[in-house]
């Protein structure tokens, strides 16, 4: 009795052992469906939409010369709307604003849409919605182009020129930096089960562009 | 509710309990020692981890951990271990936390223990976690994936951490770094929550016996050179593989997760942690039910140190004492204080423990026991332990003994077992859980200690030691203790009669041979 306990003892000892190694690599299916994958996914800084208003020569001679700027400018940032389209029909829709409490921080869309394998036309669009600046401005505000206003207080004297030209240079860099007013991209893809086909934001060429993987 | 839960676990747990003694013996039962094979599988973690870290590297994981993997001599077996032994690290912590709800210790004073044994495991689970990630397989990319999704879905960030995976552009190596730092940082702060853990024990025994040890770690070092560990595809965010290799031990919560929502995901996960660690809230005993602590009785108390050091909680300290017969007085703080009666069995002048179990309630109890009991002359007594084979009376009784059933062996006052041999007992057999198993920690250690090694309050010379025995057996082992039993019975048949003698006086058994007085 004592063998045979010891003996099974050890039979369990070592079927414990194999099962640990067995459920260590156990075979799961995450992705059970033969559906591939859209992949919608960039980051963008949000175009600014605001109202300017000059600094009169009086009260920027009060301002310390490192504080002087020529435009005080205050408002949002504008809102975007992405819609997918497969075969011309609508498949994904999303309004899009910048991110944080404020949307002052660089907009993001990340979206997966599974689709049958297969070859497809694709249409992505993302626009910007029309948008006003923000109800603070009241009655006869007006959004008005920063350089715009930059260049009527040219003759001013009160500011240094060099940190004028940088102050509008700074402006032209944000305005470069946004998110274009409208992106587009359309084309056919072919998808393969079990993989992904990502659409993303090239900044550098201020476009959409598709990314398939290695394999392709 | 849960006392019915944790009777069915208990009902469960002394089933396979004795199923490992048989198979393993006491000494040896793995479920006995779960929590020490934690320490030791933590140790082999360590070691092997500290080997396999020194050929990682942040910019080139998959590569890394491939090239170790491919090193079937001695890369691949050590990874092996250290994949095992993690996971034979959360069955062993599961058994334990099991073992102590079971056992009804998770409340009262052992609340801390039960909290960060707790949230140990949720370390441990959150450490294997970041070991996966770290080798950037599918299966890393695949949990990377799902601890972002869940924590995306607090809003704190302004962009979802799962944008990092999208292959818009590469993992950075950062990422690796900090779990990196994670996977080291995370061990480290274990051994701090595990000091907190035990820091409350007396004497914590933190490894098991060394065949045991070696043999689990044997076992696992077997398995990983027998299964040589492959390695899974490198994580690639175009791909969506239809199969991935899991580990079921951190990854369990894979086919619940799945299709929940990422903040669905993460508040059940949360609730669930939340719930391992309020348990102690269910399951305090509360009113009646809360076992009265151990109180010391000043008038009696020698100042003799014994039980504080006999009590396995560290919750008797001696304090000077300002007016009395001696220098120190026992002092019971009954935030550490369980209860366990260990300091009863302590103290020759039966001047401590809870109400009800002190030793002069023992010697009321056995005396009621010797004047109520139609036992026959000669017969053997068994003093069984409620927690273990002493519960089983009716088979003992069938067995042919008398039995008298205490609280713990442990805090049995070894003159009992003098007055049960003059009262006209033939024999008397303690039946005590075994050591690994005492409810109490280190009941059987401290009976053995006063039988058979003089340690105070030991059972007198003058008491024929061939009449009295310490049998192990715990509460599914009844056959075993039955069998002890008739044997004992058997021998105590060839050594004739004891003599009865019932003029005991208590007063004189219990006063102090020299007290400690104060000069």
């Amino acid at each position: 009795m004592m063998r045979l306990d010891r003996a099974l003892g050890i039979a369990v000892a070592l079927a414990a052992s194999m099962a640990i190694a067995w459920a260590s690599n156990f075979r799961v299916t995450p992705h059970a469906s033969h559906d591939a994958v859209l992949r919608l996914a960039w980051t963008a800084r949000p175009e600014r939409v605001e109202d300017c208003r000059p600094q009169s020569d009086d009260t920027l001679a009060k301002l310390p010369a490192h504080m002087r700027q020529s435009l005080i400018c205050e408002g949002t940032t504008a809102t975007y709307r992405l819609e997918v389209r497969r075969e011309g029909t609508v498949i994904a829709e999303q309004i899009v604003r910048g991110g944080g409490l404020h949307h002052d921080r660089p907009l993001y869309v990340f979206r997966d849409i599974a689709l049958p394998d297969g070859e497809v036309a694709i249409s992505v669009q993302f626009v910007r919605v029309d948008a006003k600046s923000t109800a603070t401005s009241g009655e006869g505000a007006h959004v008005r182009s920063s350089d715009e206003e930059s260049s009527r207080h040219a003759d001013a004297n009160t500011m240094d020129p060099e940190r004028r030209r940088r102050e509008g240079e700074e402006r032209l860099w944000q305005r470069g930096e946004a998110a274009p007013a409208s992106l587009s991209l359309e084309r056919r893809f072919r998808f393969v089960a079990h993989e992904v086909i990502l659409v993303t934001y090239d900044a550098g060429r201020r476009e959409l562009m598709a990314v398939e993987g290695a394999s392709r | 509710m849960t006392r019915t839960i944790e009777r069915l676990s208990l009902r469960l747990l002394t089933a396979i309990d004795a199923l490992a003694s048989r198979w393993y013996g006491w000494r040896f039962n793995p479920l006995y020692q779960s929590v020490t094979i934690v320490v030791a599988l933590y140790l082999a973690l360590l070691i092997t981890g500290l080997w396999l870290i020194l050929f990682y590297r942040v910019g080139a994981p998959w590569e890394s951990v491939a090239s170790v993997t491919a090193n079937l001599w001695l890369g691949n077996w050590v990874r092996g271990l250290h994949r095992y032994a993690s996971d034979a690290a959360v069955v062993a912590t599961a058994v334990h936390s099991f073992r102590m709800f079971a056992h009804g210790r998770s409340w009262g004073a052992r609340t801390l223990a039960w909290v960060s044994g707790g949230l140990l495991f949720l370390l441990l689970l959150l450490c294997g976690w970041t070991g996966y990630v770290m080798v950037w397989d599918t299966f890393g990319e695949y949990l990377a994936r799902e601890g972002a999704r869940m924590l995306d879905a607090l809003p704190v960030l302004s962009e979802p951490i799962s944008r990092a995976f999208t292959g818009e552009r590469p993992v950075p190596s950062v990422f690796f770094f900090i779990t990196l730092f994670a996977h080291i940082g995370i061990p480290l702060g274990m051994g701090v929550v595990f000091w907190l853990h035990v820091k409350r024990l007396a004497r914590p025994v933190l490894l098991p016996p060394r065949p045991l040890m070696w043999t689990v770690v044997g076992l696992l070092t077997g398995i990983a050179v027998v299964q040589p560990l492959l390695m899974a595809p490198k994580a690639n965010p175009f791909v969506l593989p239809a199969e991935i290799p899991a580990d079921v031990f951190f990854a369990f919560w894979m086919p619940i997760t799945r299709n929940l929502g990422g903040g669905t995901a993460l508040a059940g996960i949360a609730a669930t942690a939340v719930g391992l660690l309020i348990v102690p809230l269910f399951t305090a005993r509360r009113g009646a039910a809360v076992p009265a602590l151990s109180k010391v009785d000043e008038e009696i108390c020698t100042g003799c140190l014994q039980c504080s050091l006999d009590c396995p909680y560290e919750a008797i300290a001696m304090i000077e004492r300002t007016t009395g017969r001696s220098e120190l007085v026992a002092r019971v703080d009954p935030s550490l204080c369980v209860s366990c009666g260990i300091c009863a069995g302590s103290c020759a002048p039966m001047g401590v423990g809870p109400p009800g179990r002190t030793g002069r309630d023992q010697i009321a109890r056995v005396q009621a026991f010797l004047a109520g009991s139609d036992r026959r002359p000669g017969q053997v007594v068994v003093i069984g332990c409620v927690h273990g084979a002493g519960a089983s009376a009716r088979a003992l009784t069938a067995g042919g003994a008398a039995v008298h059933q205490v609280d713990c062996a442990g805090n049995l006052h070894t003159s009992v077992i003098e007055i049960l041999l003059r009262g006209g007992a033939g024999g008397v057999l303690v039946l005590a859980c075994p050591p690994r198993d005492c409810w109490n920690r280190e009941g059987p250690r401290w009976l053995v200690e006063r039988v058979y090694h003089e340690r105070e309050a030991e059972l007198q010379s003058r008491v024929d030691r061939a009449r009295v025995r310490i049998v192990y057996a715990s509460a599914g082992e009844r056959h075993r203790a039955v069998t002890a039993v008739r044997r004992f019975a058997a021998e105590i048949a060839t050594l004739g009669m004891t003599v009865v003698d019932r003029t005991i006086n208590i007063d004189a058994v219990c006063a102090p041979e020299e007290p400690a007085v104060r000069t």
